[in-house]
Formats: C-alpha cells, sequence, structure tokens
C-alpha cells in the first residue's frame, strides 16, 4: 500500500507543479485568474439567497436524482459502457500487473485513486449546497456526500467487474452474477409496473408540481419504494435537512458502502485480463493521453458499411466534416442520449398539464421544445467530434495544407451542424404537433414565424457554444480532458457542473450585444408582431454568426501557433 | 526543392535547434542523423509546418513555410515514426481523406497501386484498430505519398516493418528520388542512410556537426580512414572513443 500512495501522491503533485508552471505562459496565467474568481465567485461568494440550492435539496430533486442514479445504473448494466472504469494507463500496467501484487492489491489501488476525484467532487458540491438553508453542517454534509459518490463509483467498478466475468466465463460467470442482475432486473420492472399502475394519476395530474407530487407518491409507496430503497439510502444523508435526520440515515449508507467494497474486493471476476484489454484499448484510441487525463471512458469505433461520400476536390474544409461525421457515425454512443431523451419525454408530460386535460398532442409539442433546449445546452458535452477530440492528433492535423481558421471553423461546424439538424427537425415536430393542439397559447402567425427563424437562432447559439468549447480545447490544451468522451463516473459531476455553468455564462457574455441588436430590430417592427419576432430572431442570429466567426479565427491564429508539445 | 537557412528553434532558455542550413534538391536523398534528444524530430517538425521556427527559414518548393505555409505543405509530405491516425477511418477512407485535402482529382486511379504496392489492398476496408503496427506505418506511407509530394520527410520509416516490408519501403524511397522528389530522412540505422542517402546532417544537441556527402564527411575526419559510418558518426557525436 506504501508504494501506492507514493505513486498517488508523487504523480499528483507533480501533476499540479506542472499544471501550475503553465501559468508561466500569459494566456494561462489569464485563465488561471480568471478560473479562481470563477471559482470563488461559484463556491465561496457571501449571498443570502438561498432558493436555488433550496431547491436542490428539495423532496422533488431527491425523486429526480433518485431516478436518474436509477438510469445511470441501468445504463452501466445495459450497455457495459464503464468497462472502461477497470482501464489502468500504460505505465501501471507495465509496472504493476508484472509486481508481485494481488488481484485485490490492484483492485484497491484503483479504487484510491478514483478517491481523488471523489474527494474533489464531494467538496465542490458541500459548497454548491452550503446556501440550501438545511441546518446540517458542512462536514457532515460532505461525509454524506462523499459515501454517496463513493458507493456509485464502487458500483460502477463492480458492474464493470461483473460484466467482465461473464465476457470471461460465459453462463457460469453469469450464474455467479445473476444475483446483481436479477436484482436489477426487479427494480426496472417494479418501477415500470408501479408507474404503470399510477398512470391515471400521473395523466390527471395538473401541472409540473403536481405531476411530480404524484409521482413521489407512487415511489414512496411500495412496492416501488422497497425496491428503490438502496438507492434513497445512497442519497438519504445528501438530502437531509437536520442534523437528526442525517445521523438516522448515515448509517444505512455506510453500510452500503461497505457492502459495496466487500462486492468489489471479493469479485473474482478475470480483473487482470479485463484491465490490461481496457488499458490497451484505451491506450490504442487515446495514446497521446496523459496519465492527469487516464480515467476517461472511450468507445471503440465500429466498422460499419456505412460511409459518407467525399469528392476528390473541393473545399478541403469539407474533408474535416466529413472525417468528423464518420467520428461521429462510428463512435456515437446512444447512452449519452438515453437520459436527456427521458428527461425531455417526462418534463413534457409534466409541462403539459396547465389545467386541462392533457392532450397527445401537447405531450408531443412541449417534449420537443423542452428536448431542442436540452440539447442546446448538453449537445456539446454529448457530442465531441471536433478539436475537443482531433488535438490528440495535433501534429497530423498541423502538417496538412489548412489554415487555422478554416480548420477551426469546420471542427467546429461539424458538431455545431448534426446538432442543429436534430434541433430543426424537433422545431418541426413541435410547430407540426401544435397544429393539433386545441388550446395555443402562441398564436399561428407567430408560431410559424418562429419555426421560421428558430433554425438560424438554433445554428448560431450552437455554433457559438461549440467555439466556446473548442476555443478552451485550442487555448488549454494541457488543462483539459482531450479525447471522445467527457469525463466519466459520477465522481466527476462537481468538475463537470463547474464547466457547464462557466460554458453557459460565457454564452452569457457573447448574447449580450446579439440580443440587444434583436431588440432594436422588435421594437422598430414591433406593430407586426410576428414578422418583428422572426427578423428580430435572425438578427439577433446573424449578430451572434459573426461575433463567432470572429472568435473562430481568433482561434484559428492560436491554432497556428500552438505546439505539440502543449498538449 | 527544400531549402533551410539558419534553423533555430527555442524552447523557453532551452535551444533544441540552432542554426542548421542545409539544401535538398530534386532527386536528393537527405540522411538527418544524430543521437537520442539531438533535435532530429524538433527539425523534422518545423519543416514540416507543425512547429514555428523561433528563428531562420524554412522553403518547400519556393514556398516559405512561414509566409505561405498552405502552399508549402501542399508539396510535402511528412510521415512521422509513430503513425497518427483516425481511428474511424477505414485504410480506403484515410486516402479519400487526404486526396480530397491535397485536391487530387485522380485519386481513384491513384489510389489502388498505392494499395497494391504497399500491400494494403486486403486491408482497405480496415480501421486502424484492426491493422498491426506495420501496416498503419504502411497506411501513413500510402497518405503521404498519395499527392504525389516534391518533398517526402520521412522520421523512422522503417519502424515496426518486417524485412520484406524494409525492403519495399527502401526501393519505395529509392524510386520516389529517382522520379523527381526530394526526400530528407532521419533515422538511428546508419546502414539504411549509408544506402540510400546522397547526403547526410549530423546533428547533435540540435547543432549541426557535419554535413555533405558521405565521402565528404568521411574526409573530415582523416584519422578515421577506412572506418565504417558508424565509427565517424560516433566520433562526430561524441559518443565514440576514437
Amino acid at each position: 500500500m506504501g508504494s501506492f500512495w507514493f505513486l498517488i501522491s508523487a504523480s499528483w503533485r507533480n501533476r499540479w507543479i506542472a499544471q501550475f508552471r503553465r501559468a508561466r505562459s500569459p494566456r494561462y496565467a489569464i485563465a488561471l485568474v480568471v478560473g479562481i474568481l470563477y471559482i470563488w465567485w461559484f463556491l465561496f461568494r457571501p449571498t443570502g439567497q438561498q432558493g436555488a440550492t433550496s431547491a436542490l435539496l428539495s423532496r422533488p430533486s431527491e425523486t429526480i436524482i433518485t431516478l436518474l442514479v436509477v438510469l445511470t445504473t441501468m445504463g452501466t448494466w445495459l450497455f457495459g459502457s464503464d468497462l472502461l472504469a477497470l482501464a489502468f494507463t500504460p505505465a501501471e500496467v507495465s509496472f504493476l500487473f508484472p509486481a508481485p501484487l494481488s488481484r485485490r492489491s490492484l483492485i484497491a489501488y484503483k479504487l484510491i485513486r478514483a478517491q481523488i476525484a471523489v474527494l474533489i467532487n464531494s467538496l465542490i458540491w458541500v459548497f454548491i449546497l452550503r446556501r440550501g438553508g438545511a441546518e446540517v453542517p458542512s462536514l457532515l454534509r460532505a461525509l454524506g456526500l462523499w459515501t454517496m459518490f463513493s458507493t456509485l463509483n464502487l458500483h460502477r467498478l463492480g458492474a464493470a467487474l461483473v460484466r467482465t466475468s461473464i465476457g470471461e466465463h460465459g453462463r457460469a460467470g453469469a450464474r455467479r452474477s445473476k444475483v446483481a442482475i436479477v436484482a436489477f432486473a426487479l427494480v426496472v420492472g417494479t418501477l415500470l409496473v408501479a408507474v404503470g399502475r399510477a398512470a391515471p394519476q400521473l395523466l390527471a395530474a395538473d401541472g409540473l408540481g403536481a405531476f411530480f407530487h404524484v409521482l413521489d407518491g407512487v415511489l414512496a409507496t411500495p412496492p416501488a419504494n422497497l425496491v428503490l430503497y438502496p438507492f434513497h439510502a445512497i442519497l438519504a444523508p445528501t438530502f437531509a435537512h437536520t442534523t437528526a435526520e442525517w445521523g438516522r440515515t448515515i448509517v444505512p449508507a455506510v453500510v452500503l458502502l461497505a457492502l459495496h467494497g466487500w462486492w468489489v474486493l471479493t469479485s473474482d471476476a478475470a480483473f487482470e485480463e479485463a484491465a490490461v484489454s481496457a488499458s490497451a484499448e484505451r491506450a490504442r484510441r487515446i495514446e497521446a493521453l496523459r496519465e492527469r487525463r487516464a480515467t476517461g471512458k472511450v468507445q471503440a469505433p465500429a466498422a460499419t458499411g456505412l460511409t459518407l461520400r467525399l469528392a476528390a476536390t473541393g473545399h478541403p474544409g469539407a474533408a474535416i466534416i466529413w472525417k468528423n461525421m464518420m467520428c461521429l457515425i462510428r463512435t456515437s454512443q446512444l447512452r449519452l442520449f438515453i437520459s436527456p431523451i427521458i428527461m425531455g419525454l417526462v418534463m413534457g408530460f409534466a409541462f403539459s398539464g396547465g389545467g386541462v386535460r392533457r392532450e397527445p398532442a401537447q405531450v408531443v409539442m412541449i417534449s420537443a421544445l423542452i428536448l431542442i433546449a436540452l440539447l442546446l445546452l448538453l449537445g456539446g458535452r454529448m457530442i465531441r467530434n471536433d478539436l475537443r477530440h482531433d488535438m490528440l492528433n495535433l501534429p497530423l492535423l498541423k502538417s496538412l495544407p489548412v489554415s487555422g481558421g478554416e480548420l477551426v471553423l469546420a471542427e467546429v461546424a461539424s458538431a455545431a451542424l448534426p446538432l442543429a439538424a436534430a434541433q430543426v427537425l424537433l422545431l418541426i415536430v413541435a410547430y407540426a404537433a401544435s397544429l393539433f393542439v386545441t388550446t395555443q397559447a402562441v398564436a399561428a402567425p407567430m408560431r410559424f414565424a418562429l419555426l421560421v427563424s428558430g433554425p438560424f437562432a438554433l445554428l448560431a447559439i450552437n455554433a457559438a457554444l461549440l467555439t466556446i468549447h473548442n476555443g478552451i480545447a485550442v487555448l488549454f490544451p494541457s488543462w483539459i480532458r482531450l479525447g471522445p468522451t467527457v469525463s466519466g463516473g459520477v465522481e466527476a459531476l462537481g468538475q463537470n457542473a463547474l464547466s457547464f455553468i462557466g460554458s453557459i455564462l460565457t454564452l452569457g457574455l457573447g448574447l449580450l450585444v446579439p440580443t440587444f441588436a434583436a431588440g432594436v430590430v422588435y421594437s422598430v417592427l414591433r406593430d407586426q408582431q410576428a414578422f418583428a419576432a422572426a427578423a428580430a430572431v435572425v438578427t439577433g442570429a446573424v449578430v451572434l454568426g459573426a461575433e463567432t466567426y470572429a472568435v473562430v479565427l481568433g482561434l484559428g491564429r492560436a491554432f497556428d501557433r500552438s505546439e505539440p508539445l502543449a498538449v | 526543392m527544400i531549402a533551410v537557412r539558419e534553423l533555430m528553434k527555442l524552447y523557453g532558455d532551452f535551444t533544441a535547434v540552432r542554426a542548421l542550413t542545409f539544401d535538398v534538391g530534386a532527386g536528393e536523398i537527405l540522411g538527418l542523423v544524430g543521437p537520442n534528444g539531438a533535435g532530429k524530430t524538433t527539425t523534422l517538425r518545423c519543416l514540416a509546418g507543425i512547429i514555428a521556427p523561433s528563428a531562420g527559414s524554412v522553403v518547400v518548393a519556393n514556398h516559405d513555410i512561414r509566409r505561405a505555409p498552405i502552399d508549402a505543405k501542399r508539396a510535402l509530405a511528412f510521415i512521422p515514426d509513430e503513425p497518427h491516425l483516425f481511428d474511424y477511418l477505414t485504410v480506403d477512407e484515410h486516402l479519400r481523406f487526404v486526396a480530397r485535402l491535397y485536391g487530387v482529382a485522380d485519386a481513384e486511379t491513384r489510389i489502388p497501386p498505392l494499395l497494391a504496392e504497399l500491400e494494403l489492398t486486403e486491408k482497405r476496408r480496415s480501421l486502424p484498430g484492426e491493422l498491426s503496427r506495420g501496416m498503419r506505418q504502411k497506411l501513413a506511407i500510402a497518405c503521404g505519398l498519395l499527392h504525389d509530394p516534391s518533398v517526402l520527410i520521412l522520421d523512422e520509416p522503417l519502424t515496426g516493418l518486417d524485412p520484406a516490408g524494409m525492403r519495399r519501403m527502401r526501393a519505395t524511397i529509392a524510386a520516389r528520388a529517382r522520379a523527381g522528389t526530394g526526400v530528407i530522412l532521419s533515422s538511428h540505422l546508419l546502414h539504411l542512410v549509408e544506402e540510400l542517402c546522397t547526403k547526410l546532417l549530423v546533428i547533435r544537441r540540435g547543432e549541426s556537426v557535419g554535413y555533405g556527402t558521405i565521402a565528404d564527411i568521411m574526409s573530415t575526419r582523416p584519422e578515421l580512414a577506412g572506418r565504417s559510418l558508424e565509427d565517424v558518426f560516433l566520433a562526430l557525436t561524441g559518443d565514440g572513443q576514437t
């Protein structure tokens, strides 16, 4: 264990020293100052407001997060996407696997290393939730969060081990894993039956609050509450509102954590083989990846007959977009879209109550609109077929006869175009559904105006948001995780939340001028409201597009100056 | 084909490449040799436009790599020692991608013989992950040769190839040079350099310690007359006991 601690602590120390040394560069120094100010503003600034954080600790929040945890767990078991949770770095495989260490020691090392991310994540959430208005001291909240994240991390690793066992031993492996598989099937089946039985009440629910009240009631009564007990037990200390409640709930949570630890450490899956295989897979995919980014999940590309045609002549930027489309087709991870789709459908269903009898067309319309919003906010994190992936191929990209500006533009377009296309499709679905809704909140001419102008806005916002993501990859490649996927696992939730909110805030700044321009156009043309709205949206989109293009050209110059050693 | 003048590359206080000057004409093969850490890869990356020189100039087919990088890059091909490939593109798609980037209008007629020459025809629908190290190297070479570059820059081109592949690779390099391509070849395999190269540039700690034909370089150390290129190389780079 001493050698593990030495390896982890020395790596951690050296990594941070190397990261801070980068701050000698003016660009990184400015980013460091901005980052510190942002973290202070986000986590530490004094504020009397409790609204948002109180809502995070509310009962509906707990219900939603419980369901999200169930969904995430389901994804882990059904899609096996976390198999690479077993992956070690090539150096670890070279040094640790031939060393006289037991399998249990290797797993323990993996768990210890994951604790760094778990602890950081717990700290971030303690600061976010400390304004929640509850009387639970921060230290106890931190313990609750640590227990929750550690258990979920152990579950992720355990699931990967079980799936490995199935893969290695076929039926025998499946038999050994049958308890976990049966338990999981029981949870999902029971929830589906419970929600199915309550369908009439859910359908009759009047508005969002009532919908979640009914759903919460369903999930809080047998049999759903029985199968959800382990999930509630894990989350309960985090959502406790009083110290007494925390004291009551922490014991079952710790017991579950201990059980998970026992489960993982005593797993007899062919750990080394799977770990070596997972490590080799990751190494092959991200050979340039350094140790500091070594916990990502990677989807191996699938060779399919599907290909897109590419003419031999024409603008070279089209070749970059074509290449990235092939990347999207062959490496897209459908599981990433499951949660937003389910969230969109549930929220669409809940929002479409509104005091009148729920109409199917209204549910479709609102679900489609919510999905558009979710794709706008989360789409850039779900697909990364742009420079966030391609910066790993920096030497190759820089040897191509394409200017930096053209290349960055093509890379941004590679992700923005498919996202905008999906959103436009959803917009058309929403508009078509709106034609069948009997009670209209928005007049027909205005709906048509938004249908016509919406695609401009969607394309511009996607391009702007993805330019922000790509800009970070170009300007600060050594401070972010490059590669085809975002940081994996619940233990990275806090860091992901920080970067997500940061990018939205940056977009907000970028939207100031376009919004002003749109407002001017609308006020000038306001006599014809529908036309004015369409003109304002298009104007805002054009201004945002121009801003984005200017930023892309600047990033192109930065790309031209970037060097492989910086990645 | 390629003219390098006073090329310098600094990383902070560290000088990776210092005042290198050399030329490679049509049909010439320049061997770039030096011990580990001498600055060979940095030099090649500067020539390929991957990293910007701190000072000096690199002119490829009459295009300055800093003033007209696109035109210069269009005239050259850089094949690194570690093949950088896109995991999600097949062999065939890699070549189509390169064809579009370099505007190779007759790609459809060029690709089949190139695949055959490098024994990749049967693997044309395979992803890089399904190829051996040698096959991946061959694919990188095919991508470099597709647009018929005026200057070919090769960093350890025989790495990962089997004996037959090495022989074919040597033949390919020689054939390209005979066809008028200027070739820069970096390798630790001195017998390869001796066999193929018409000129040699020996660098040590980023500086040139020998430049010219092999005969020219041998003549700079008359005390080593009759000894092998390896002995001369070790003497020039300070690693040998003479």
